[in-house]
């Protein structure tokens, strides 16, 4: 496959001095987002994140199979990212690029190490019958800034997503398709979002949040913080070789704190539309298969 | 989703691919990229014509021998209708992404391992044939698709266009059938059992959608409503007119 052509010199010094400047190419602040925009499919569990001109669909899903032998309390839970040439003719089927790398490790950390999802629930019978819920992250364009397009979808596909309800009687375990029973959602307990900032200048000193693809080949080195909207940290990942004062990283996740919130927010509203929206005649609430907590 | 939504696209929708085109119908929604003509993998490199690479990836769980087997039959076909012999030694890419396809309310699936059906296959040679046109890759003729079951229902022979994954369960034999815009059958695809007598049935049915004259298309606004509701939606007046508006759409400053 073709390499990614580099930005040239002229480019890369031109968007340096810029920034030096206090000048965006985009004419964005240096703390601002591009327009983030969330869309939900017309079944369960599917959401379509557009940041600027990144565009990352997430899909999730779930099946029955037997847990793993040395964890059989727990379901199964695994995020699937694989970048296709659709997002970069250089990407590969089959081949992972760094990119991908980085891009399945920070949501592994961020959304299934910190516990976002309780796999205890997906447990259906300890030993041998539990919930497999997949997600699969398709980046559709990449312009820049993919981990935090791509957390965005991946809980907010998760928190849409249904799953058949099952009941267990005299031993023997049903599970209901969707017309029998309203699915059910997933036992969510908190909604994580990453944050990248990136540095440029030689000793790192300019901090940039959503940086875009040209900016992202020019930068020197970027951090990612994963919170939640009540401040707790899931991780930090530093990458890149030039140091940041601890100052000015102290500051980075104030800011982000302030991001993740409104994140939350917009979240939660489309959330709530989507389900005005499905709630037609207002009989949602009688086909709830659910019990509340 | 109805089984008989007229089809719906947009054409460019991916800003860094050279074309692309987002196409929605009978409950397939299908993304494509095409790259191309690009620098091909030595591996891949013919020497008096471009390779045609498909790349089909389903919208849930990882892509197995039904993905590669109707990457195989998309690019052959496609082969056939793209100038290939215009650019040797070079690769044209084309990735279909199926973002969405109709469920079964009926079973639950298993998903790890995607198993598409097979009847998306007219949504992504229509999807593959608008973003090839998107990214204006040199082509002898534009494709049309369409899928035909037939089922036998109390006895009665029942042809079903665009069949829904219900009708498909129930249906004795699946056909998808492409044909170019020279009215010339380009792929014939089935699934199940089915006599001679019957697949002429469904050509005559493909080819009313497939290959509907232009003519008989504007004459008239009661005959085009009549047409609609005898053979289904006319595949290659919607083709033309996604191009048209498109085409508006982009030089409307001149």
């Amino acid at each position: 496959m073709p390499r990614e052509a580099e930005p040239s010199l002229n480019e890369k010094q031109f968007v340096a001095q810029a920034l030096q400047e206090n000048l965006r190419l985009d004419g964005r602040e240096f703390d601002q987002y591009r327009p983030l925009e969330l869309s939900f499919g017309d079944q369960y569990g599917v959401a379509d994140v557009t940041l600027g001109r990144t565009r990352v669909l997430a899909k999730a899903t779930a099946e029955v199979t037997v847990p793993y032998a040395d964890r059989p309390l727990d379901g199964v839970f695994t995020i699937a990212t694989e970048l296709s040439p659709m997002a970069s003719p250089s990407f590969e089927v089959n081949r992972p690029t760094e990119t991908e790398v980085l891009l399945s490790r920070l949501l592994e950390k961020t959304v299934r190490r910190s516990g976002a999802l309780d796999t205890e629930s997906l447990c259906l019978v300890a030993g041998q019958k539990c919930w497999s819920v997949r997600v699969d992250v398709h980046v559709l364009a990449h312009d820049g800034n993919l981990i935090d397009a791509s957390c965005a979808a991946v809980v907010a596909a998760l928190r849409h997503f249904r799953k058949p309800d099952t009941s267990m009687d005299a031993g023997v375990l049903t599970v209901y398709t969707p017309a029998e029973r309203e699915p059910v959602p997933l036992s969510w307990l908190h909604s994580p979002f990453c944050v990248t900032w990136s540095f440029f200048g030689e000793e790192g000193d300019i901090a940039v949040l959503d940086a875009t693809w040209l900016e992202e080949q020019v930068r020197v080195g970027s951090c990612t913080v994963s919170l939640n909207k009540h401040g707790e940290i899931c991780q930090i990942a530093k990458l890149g070789g030039t140091p940041v004062d601890a100052v000015a990283l102290l500051q980075c996740t104030n800011v982000a704190l302030a991001r993740v919130k409104e994140f939350s927010d917009m979240l939660d509203a489309k959330l709530a539309e989507d389900a005005k929206r499905r709630d037609k005649g207002g009989f949602m609430a009688e086909l709830r298969a659910e019990n509340d907590r | 989703m109805t089984a008989t939504a007229a089809p719906e696209a947009a054409l460019g929708v991916l800003p860094r691919a050279d074309g692309s085109a987002k196409y929605s119908h009978a409950g397939y929604t299908v993304t494509a990229s095409v790259n191309g003509p690009i620098e091909a993998q030595r591996r891949d490199e013919l020497a008096s014509e471009a390779h045609v690479d498909v790349i089909v990836r389903p919208a849930a769980g990882v892509g197995g021998t039904r993905e590669r087997h109707l990457e195989v039959i998309l690019q052959s076909s496609l082969s056939q209708i793209i100038l290939v012999k215009n650019f040797p030694r070079s690769l044209i890419q084309i990735v279909l992404q199926v973002e969405d396809s109709p469920e079964n309310d009926y079973v639950n699936t298993k998903i790890v391992q995607a198993s598409l059906n097979f009847a998306v296959m007219p949504a992504l040679m229509q999807t593959a044939v608008l973003a090839l046109l998107s990214a204006g890759v040199p082509m002898k003729a534009t494709a049309t698709a369409t899928a035909v079951a037939i089922a036998r229902v109390d006895g009665a022979k029942k042809i079903t266009v665009d069949p829904s994954p219900r009708d498909i369960e129930t249906a004795q034999s699946v056909h998808v059938l492409a044909f170019t815009s020279h009215d010339e059958l380009l792929l014939a695809e089935s699934e199940g059992d089915f006599t001679i007598g019957e697949w002429d049935e469904v050509y005559e049915t493909a080819k009313g959608i497939c290959c509907r004259p232009a003519a008989a298309a504007k004459e008239g606004m009661a005959m085009v409503l009549d047409d609609d509701d005898a053979g289904g939606t006319d595949m290659r007046q919607f083709l033309r007119s996604t191009m048209e508006s498109k085409v508006a759409a982009d030089l409307h400053w001149k």
